[in-house]
């Protein structure tokens, strides 16, 4: 059930050249946490980010939402730079998890569900029809009254997915999305985004799984020290499932030398 | 392990708990102490206060009026006399209360009930009497006080006869204030005019510690006022006034001489008033302080 | 635009009246009404005065209370906690955030002030009815405008809360620098027209140029003092239509100016 309200239909992500660079402290020497990257994320695809902490993942997803900005190059939708696209339009196709999401404490999941949807514009059965699917899948449909501060970690982890595609996204960004779940809660993550994928949405994620990623993936792209370092298409993926080669192996040959 | 847990719950409740019940109640029982012999109280200059008050001047001034009344009443149940430092912050504690609120109308009344009868500062009474004026400009009381205070203590009929009338001008001011005037200003600083004004102050006063003390006052006033009738009939019959006050009841004017109920002798003043050794204050607690 | 301002306003209100300081903030609320109650009988003619007093310092620091304690937490916890990240990737425009956030802190205030209004107004009628005679000067309409005028003042630093919270990155900084705020608008009114009264009397002619400062500082900070209608409340003065319109409009020109800025600020932070 895609909300098609006309908006923005996300096409090819083009990450373009982007730098970041970071104070870390008021006095303290910049650190560059991006440096040139450049990706290409074409529609439909399923594109993982790997790379050790630190690599700059979730400052490049950051970038994407416009949460911070880039100090040069760009991200463009299509052939349009982001910048020309009014933000509202372009969040409004795009779900978002952040790394351990912190939810409001003293709202029940229902509400907070309900605030995802009216913020999106949509109406109250959309949204009520939505809320009992994604709760199910994601299988907290039974903690839907409970306030959130009595959430573990896991259920807080699909609280914040559900409050990300609860108005069915084209583009979907998720920065870490397995941390902090048990082996279910994670094959259950896995499904869901198998099924996006079958949807035809775009799934932009970062994550220190690799088995996961390796499994998911029709991209991945490894990060390290701000740069990409090496980048997996269709057929080192077919190799890597077939048991001919390991991603885990590429990824310490590639990362592992500069630490 | 579980021994020595046993050892501090013991320590904690057979020696701490004890140490601070008792020490508690020495506490609070040199408080006591430390604000039975505190010389006086200080009260911050309203300057500072206003700023000080963040907003809440009206709720400070209701503290700080409270704060010198009960200081006040504190001296007078021990049946401390007020040292006049004691009534230096007593008055300056009004004025700040005053200058807090301007509005407020219970540090006048306090005021013009004690600062005048207690410690004979009538100029400080009249001074903050008028501060309440300029604001309170509907209320009669305040400019029928400063009136009184002329009539009976400062003997200025004139001055006083002009703050009664402007009493009696302000609208829903009672009838009686316009022959009150004129009667106030025959009766000049007869006894007489402490009892009408005294009367006055009781029927509008519900605080019960105030009320016993006007009370006590008001029966010493009309005792004096007695005195002075007799006495204006013995001069009247005799050309002369008596050798002693005693003379009046030997010779049939009283049929006793009242008693002072602060426990003083009746004297006549130079001017002709009656009044007591005790000057209406209790005597007992003077001579305890002195 | 508005469904996603008032969703947010709504969220952040749930957020702050489901906190469980405000019951403490409630509690002491009561205490200083029940408070009210035991000590009407030690004055002895304004007890209307007193009572006024008493219930409106209630209100107004109960108010102060709530927005120091859990009104700042909701903004700026926000950002502390990152949260914020959370909602500006749904459709959010950083005004909109804003002013969200604003009308959700405001509705906060408002709710809390109207439930103890409800037990200020039982507490007044109730000691009214205890010493009737003792209440000459006292007007309803008056302790109403009052109280009014205490919620816009708690509306103004409800923008100040929001404004501080834009531009810095803790919750506790953002604290201190609301309070500090508070204490200079409340007290500056007074400062001045002391000064003011001092250089008037010739006395003291070295705090001239401390006193061209804080005309400055009485363009930045708003005069707390000028929405105090406490003495007017207290003594049933009669309040002038112009001063009311007046300050209304004063009140209500800065916030919007202060969360315009917020915004424009706040559309250029980034959200790590």
């Amino acid at each position: 059930m895609a909300l098609s309200n006309g908006v923005c239909l996300v096409s090819e992500i083009v990450i373009d050249a982007l730098y970041k660079k970071y104070k870390p402290g008021l006095f303290k020497k910049p650190v560059e946490a991006v440096a040139g990257l450049s990706l290409r994320v074409p529609k439909g695809t399923v594109y993982g980010l790997v790379g050790p902490n630190g690599a700059g993942k979730s400052t490049t997803i950051r970038m994407l939402l416009n949460l911070i900005r880039p100090d040069k190059g760009e991200v463009r939708i299509g052939n349009k730079s982001i910048s020309a696209v009014a933000n509202a339009d372009f969040l409004q196709a795009v779900g978002y998890l952040p790394e351990n999401p912190y939810l409001y404490d003293h709202l029940t999941l229902r509400e907070l569900l309900r605030f995802a949807g009216k913020a999106c514009g949509m109406t109250a059965e959309q949204i009520a029809t939505r809320i009992e699917a994604l709760t199910r899948q994601t299988g907290i449909a039974h903690a839907l009254k409970r306030r959130l501060h009595t959430f573990s970690k896991g259920m807080r982890q699909r609280a914040g997915l559900c409050f990300a595609l609860l108005h069915d996204p084209e583009l979907v960004i998720l920065d870490e999305p397995m941390s902090g779940l048990d082996p279910l809660g994670r094959k259950m993550v896995c499904e869901l985004i198998l099924e996006l994928k079958l949807q035809g949405k775009t799934v932009f994620f970062c994550s220190h799984i690799l088995s996961d990623t390796e499994r998911l993936c029709d991209r991945i792209a490894i990060l390290d020290q701000g740069r990409l370092v090496r980048e997996f298409e269709a057929e080192d993926l077919l190799a890597f499932r077939a048991g001919k080669r390991s991603l885990e192996d590429e990824f310490v040959a590639a990362v592992g030398g500069t630490h | 392990m579980c021994w020595r847990r046993v050892g501090i719950n013991c320590l904690m409740l057979l020696v701490v708990l004890p140490l601070y019940l008792m020490l508690q109640g020495t506490s609070w029982e040199q408080r006591v102490e430390v604000r039975r012999t505190s010389p006086t109280g200080y009260t911050l200059p309203a300057a500072f206060s206003r700023v000080l008050a963040m907003g809440y001047q009206g709720l400070l001034s209701d503290y700080e009026f409270l704060r010198a009344m009960t200081f006040y009443g504190d001296r007078s149940v021990k049946q401390q006399q007020m040292s006049t430092e004691d009534w230096d912050f007593f008055a300056y504690s009004l004025d700040v209360v005053t200058d807090l609120d301007p509005y407020f109308l219970d540090p006048y009344v306090l005021g013009e009930g004690l600062l005048t009868w207690d410690t004979q500062r009538y100029e400080a009474a009249n001074t903050l009497l008028r501060k309440g004026m300029q604001y309170r400009t509907w209320d009669w009381q305040l400019p029928y006080y400063i009136g009184f205070n002329h009539f009976y203590f400062l003997r200025d009929s004139a001055t006083g006869s002009d703050y009664m009338m402007q009493a009696a001008e302000i609208p829903g001011s009672p009838g009686f204030l316009k022959t009150l005037a004129a009667r106030l200003a025959y009766y000049g600083g007869k006894s007489q005019t402490g009892v009408l004004f005294l009367q006055q102050m009781l029927a509008e006063t519900n605080s019960e510690a105030l009320r016993q003390r006007m009370g006590k006052r008001l029966l010493a006033l009309q005792g004096a006022v007695q005195i002075e009738d007799a006495l204006q009939q013995y001069r009247n019959a005799e050309g002369a006034d008596p050798q002693a006050l005693s003379e009046l009841a030997r010779s049939g004017y009283l049929e006793e001489l009242p008693q002072d109920p602060y426990g003083g002798q009746w004297v006549i003043l130079q001017n002709g008033r009656v009044y007591s050794t005790s000057k209406f204050v209790d005597v007992k607690s003077e001579n305890q302080v002195n | 635009m508005l469904q996603r301002v008032w969703a947010l306003a709504m969220v952040t209100c749930k957020e702050g009246i489901r906190d469980r300081s405000l019951y403490g903030v409630l509690l002491f609320a009561l205490f200083v009404l029940g408070l009210n109650v035991a000590v009407a009988g030690f004055f002895m003619r304004d007890l209307g005065k007193v009572t006024v007093d008493m219930n409106l310092a209630a209100l107004s620091f109960a108010g102060l209370l709530l927005v120091f304690f859990i009104g700042i937490n909701l903004m700026a916890k926000d950002i502390d906690k990152k949260t914020i990240q959370l909602v500006l990737s749904k459709p959010f425009s950083r005004g909109e955030y804003i002013f969200g956030k604003y009308f959700g802190l405001v509705l906060l205030v408002l709710s809390t002030m109207a439930l103890l209004l409800v037990f200020s107004s039982a507490t007044v009628a109730g000691v009214h009815s205890m010493y009737p005679a003792y209440f000459e000067g006292f007007s309803w309409s008056v302790f109403f405008w009052a109280v009014a005028f205490i919620a816009l003042q708690l509306a103004l630093l409800c923008a100040i809360v929001v404004f501080f919270s834009a531009i810095t990155t803790s919750s506790f900084i953002t604290l201190i620098f609301s309070m500090a705020t508070y204490l200079v608008g409340v007290t500056l009114e007074e400062v001045l027209f002391y000064l003011k009264s001092q250089a008037a009397a010739g006395e003291v002619v070295a705090s001239e140029s401390l006193r061209s400062v804080l005309e400055v500082v009485a363009w930045l900070v708003p005069n707390f003092a000028a929405f105090d209608l406490k003495t007017e409340a207290a003594h049933g003065l009669a309040l002038e239509p112009l001063r009311l319109l007046t300050t209304a409009g004063y009140g209500f020109s800065y916030i919007l100016l202060l969360l315009w800025l917020a915004t424009l600020i706040f559309r250029r932070r980034e959200f790590n």
